[in-house]
């Protein structure tokens, strides 16, 4: 791996003077421009219909949108890439707090609410996504914290004491917001970032081992509830679960948008039905442009479409691995490692919930789902995964 | 700050000085091929789902994408006799609008309400509600939908339908039937031939979004519609309306409340004419008849009007036959050998039966008479006689065996049953009563069967229309035969039968049922309606001719004449007056 690494890097080699070389990850960087103008072409097809239906005929409404919030991510990502990652540091308490903050503020008239879920505050015209401050407040400020903790976080106590702040967080971003998929991803990536902090398997085996307890044991009294008496003595959650194991039976409630997800991604069989020819987007399916675009992906380009993302997802990832792996520091790792871990739990994610392969959750798929905030700060944490890339020395590769 | 700076350096210290570098990197790559592990289980969900599921779940989307928009398929046409259509299609256009197709609204409603005949208003409001297909008007003439079609403008959908038309208007009404709004039949040969008639829906499929909008892009399948076979029966339509208005001529003369009228061929049980009157408007089924009060009605006592109205007497009624029931107690008496056509019988004007005194019609009695004379004279005692002669079971055998406790069968629907004394209840006085026609029910078409079946050399035939169905071209592709079953009675009974029935009509109570230069033979009929005393009378009359080889039979009925109620004077007549004119018409159609 080292080896084919150094023949990459040879590869991107620049013109400058020995010693001075450094590195910079083309490949990360065309991966994310790819599936920035792949997800901008999906956005447009999934969202056209729908767009113009409400938005007086302008079908372009969704991509406008999200080609200006592209755009300023691209700028910030650029910004963010060209400073050296330790300024961040000194940020990462801050950045806690503003985020615990912005997640109140969405209780306060600066809040709204869009398709059912209050998860919103608008300042200056800007409607921010507070889950999505959270997730790279809680990279930065976990990747100082592990570093300053140093061999602490090897104790029990330190396990602990690292998974506390992102713990209230998620609880607060999962009652506060409503919004329990980005809570789960809050909390999946303090776990992953102490993982790779820790020499430790045991404790992670175990915590893997407990969560999928709890799980199954979730489920268990869901279904069991649910046959001892009726559907709806197990609440909204419950309801999802049960709609997860049998969606046509609930095809008319909660299962409705799972079925839909389903139709679409099976009647686009192994070579889709063409860019722009899903059925499923024209009304069908909720949420087409947003957490169930890979289903309209599906739909359109087939088997073969929706593999070929996944391996550009993959690619991205892997990338991420080479970066953590050859950069300088352990603060610059553990932010790719967050970074790393919060793409890769929200790709896996979305792809689960749309496959109905999990019970469903709103999540969207990074970098091609509608959504302002998301992107702006996906790509941030692009562009400081690239700052990180930066500090390599092709030497040490 | 200056910490900050210490734990920067001690980060970056401990991440190469403590070999840890080795266990971060073994962590970070267990993250990548965890990740790995999962995308390739996610994609192997995908293949699952989108090879081995995706027929299952296509099959799922289309059924949710497609709309099916049936194409009616023209119903076939009925056809009497001599081919005339009397049964027919008239298409129809249904005017719609869609909403997001109309690219010029104004022009829309000025021309839709200018052609329509509409208030702008009327049709401005359905232009701009919004709805995926709003219709303006229905049942308009086909020249109105072309016209406007002609217009080519966008979002009108003009779309052609079919509507049943009655040329004949109220002829054979209650034969004939009529549809309903799905061009389903409701009564008559309409819903009787319902599978052969309707044809085969066709269907557009096409694929539509959520709202119900078509997509044009992804074009249509077609299925098309195949039209109902054409139906012929053996009604003629020119028998039919000579029929119906002597039917009205005697109804307004003799101020009765219905009059009915059945002409069949006895050979085979082809029935030419069935009058009901009065009859009512195929064209306007549901239009009470004039005069009546329709406001004060609850719709119940309004459909039960029409109901009323729509009854056909001749199958969905019975009545106490009377006289003309002699041919039965005659024939059967006949048959069985208790009497011959020479014995002499003696008439005090009333007979005992039992201990009851039943007086015949002529109070002064017939005095002495053979058979023949007998059946002339419509003698009361005379047939008392060769009844109780019979035995209760002996007639009730014939009464069986003539087809009577049965259904004719008659290709019409609601036949009504035979309402007949069960024989451990018949004692002497029913069989006496029963022997002249009364104390017992059957239809008209039930009279008019058996007696063809009598003189037609004993073979039971079923009365029918339908004779075949055919295409649009005519050429056959069904032919309905009906069950006969033979030798009801023998030959020469049978023979008996027409040469003393056509003395009746020739010098007995029948004459006014005689037509110059025919051989017609026939016996007349005044039953009294219950309850007895009423004064409510049926008058009626059977003929049929030629005598020696019947190839016609007529039966009318006047129900409640006033003034003069005799089956001979009121009935009988009306017979004449119809075989004089379709007796030359039969022999020149070759019916002879």
């Amino acid at each position: 791996m080292i080896v084919a690494e150094r023949r990459f890097g040879n590869n991107q080699r620049r013109s400058k003077p020995a010693g001075q070389d450094i590195f910079f990850d083309y490949t990360l960087l065309f991966v994310v421009l790819f599936l920035l103008a792949f997800g901008l072409v999906m956005l447009y097809s999934a969202s056209s219909y729908d767009a113009s239906l409400h938005y007086e005929g302008d079908s372009a409404y969704f991509l406008k949108r999200q080609a200006i919030s592209t755009v300023m991510g691209l700028v910030a990502m650029i910004l963010v890439a060209n400073i050296p990652y330790h300024f961040w540091e000194r940020f990462a308490a801050i950045g806690v707090i503003i985020s615990i903050v912005l997640i109140f503020l969405v209780m306060t008239p600066l809040g709204y609410e869009a398709n059912g879920a209050r998860r919103w505050i608008r300042i200056l015209g800007f409607s921010i996504q507070p889950a999505e401050v959270a997730k790279l407040a809680i990279i930065l400020f976990l990747a100082s914290l592990i570093c300053k903790m140093g061999r602490k976080t090897r104790s029990w106590k330190g396990f602990f004491t690292v998974l506390m702040v992102p713990a209230i967080i998620a609880v607060l971003v999962w009652q506060i917001t409503e919004n329990m998929s980005s809570a789960i991803i809050i909390f999946g990536i303090a776990v992953l970032m102490l993982y790779v902090s820790s020499p430790d398997y045991k404790r992670f085996i175990l915590l893997g081992v407990v969560g999928v307890a709890v799980c199954v044991l979730a489920v268990f009294l869901i279904v069991k509830l649910s046959e001892s008496q009726s559907a709806s003595a197990v609440g909204v959650r419950g309801g999802r679960i049960l709609a997860w194991l049998d969606p046509e039976a609930y095809a008319s409630g909660k299962g409705f948008q799972t079925l839909q997800a389903l139709y679409a991604i099976g009647s686009g069989g192994i070579l889709g039905k063409g860019l722009g020819q899903s059925k499923q987007k024209l009304g069908f399916m909720p949420e087409a442009q947003n957490d169930m675009i890979f289903s309209i992906i599906c739909e359109e380009l087939g088997l073969f479409g929706a593999i070929s993302i996944l391996l550009m997802f993959l690619l991205l990832i892997w990338r991420f691995m080479v970066i953590a792996n050859n950069a300088t520091d352990l603060f610059g790792a553990l932010l790719v490692v967050g970074v790393m871990g919060h793409i890769a739990i929200q790709v896996i994610l979305n792809v689960a919930v749309v496959t109905n392969t999990i019970p469903n959750t709103g999540i969207s798929l990074p970098f091609i789902s509608y959504g302002g905030s998301s992107v702006m700060f996906l790509l941030a944490e692009i562009g400081l995964v690239l700052s990180v890339g930066r500090g390599i020395k092709l030497k040490d590769l | 700050m200056k910490r900050v700076i210490n734990y920067n350096n001690t980060c970056s210290m401990r991440f190469f000085m403590e070999n840890s570098k080795t266990f971060h990197r073994k962590k970070i790559v267990t993250i990548f091929f965890g990740s790995l592990a999962i995308l390739l289980f996610l994609a192997g969900r995908l293949g699952y789902l989108m090879i081995f599921q995706s027929d299952y779940y296509t099959e799922k989307a289309d059924e949710l994408h497609e709309r099916e928009r049936s194409i009616k398929a023209a119903r076939g046409r009925i056809l009497d006799a001599n081919g005339t259509v009397i049964a027919d299609n008239k298409t129809v256009c249904t005017i719609s609008v869609i909403h997001n197709q109309i690219k010029d609204p104004d022009k829309v409603v000025e021309v839709l309400s200018k052609e329509l005949e509409l208030s702008e208003d009327f049709v401005r409001k359905r232009v701009e509600k919004y709805s995926s297909i709003e219709r303006i008007k229905s049942n308009v003439g086909k020249e109105k939908g072309d016209a406007i079609r002609a217009y080519n403008l966008d979002g009108v959908k003009v779309d052609e339908d079919y509507k049943r038309y009655y040329p004949y208007d109220t002829l054979a009404s209650k034969v004939l039937g009529f549809t309903g709004g799905d061009n389903q039949g409701i009564i008559g040969l309409e819903v009787k031939y319902e599978e052969y008639l309707k044809g085969q829906e066709g269907m557009i499929l096409t694929v539509t979004d959520a709202r119900g909008v078509e997509i044009d892009a992804a074009g249509e399948e077609r299925v098309e519609s195949v039209p109902g076979n054409d139906l012929y029966i053996s009604l003629d339509m020119n028998i039919q309306s000579y029929a119906t208005q002597l039917a009205k001529q005697v109804m307004e003369t003799k101020e009765a409340e219905r009059v009915s009228i059945l002409v069949m061929n006895p050979q085979n049980g082809e029935i030419m004419a069935m009058v009901d009157v009065p009859e009512f408007d195929l064209n306007n089924p549901y239009t009470l008849p004039e005069g009546t009060d329709t406001e004060s009605l609850t719709e119940e006592q309004k459909q039960e009007k029409l109901n009323q109205m729509w009854r056909n007497g001749c199958i969905n009624d019975t009545y106490e036959p009377g006289s003309t029931f002699k041919i039965i107690t005659a024939a059967a008496g006949l048959e069985e050998g208790v009497v011959t056509p020479e014995d002499r019988f003696s008439c005090p004007g009333f007979i005992m039966v039992e201990d009851r005194r039943i007086r015949c019609h002529k109070t002064v009695g017939h005095g002495s008479q053979n058979f023949i004379e007998a059946t002339m004279n419509s003698c009361n005692p005379v047939f008392i006689t060769v009844g109780l002669r019979l035995g209760v079971e002996k007639y009730y055998h014939y009464f069986t065996q003539f087809g009577l406790k049965n259904k004719t069968g008659v290709d019409l629907p609601g036949e009504a049953g035979t309402i007949m004394h069960k024989m451990e209840d018949m004692k002497a006085v029913e069989l006496a009563t029963v022997s002249f026609g009364q104390s017992f029910q059957i239809t008209p078409i039930q009279l008019a069967t058996t007696v063809s079946s009598i003189i037609n050399g004993g073979t039971r035939v079923t009365p029918h229309f339908a004779v075949m169905t055919a295409d649009r071209e005519g050429t056959e592709i069904k032919r309905f035969s009906y069950p006969a079953s033979e030798h009801i009675v023998s030959e020469e009974t049978s023979a008996t039968m027409r040469m003393i029935l056509e003395q009746v009509v020739e010098s007995g109570s029948g004459k006014n049922g005689y037509v110059e230069g025919a051989r017609v033979g026939g016996k007349t009929a005044t039953s009294q309606t219950l309850p007895r005393g009423s004064g409510r009378y049926i008058a009626s009359f059977l003929g049929f001719a030629p005598a020696d080889d019947p190839q016609v039979l007529a039966l009318a009925i006047v129900h409640t004449p006033q003034g003069t109620y005799y089956g001979s004077q009121v009935a009988a007549p009306v017979v004449r007056q119809l075989f004089e004119n379709i007796l030359p018409y039969l022999e020149k159609m070759d019916y002879n």
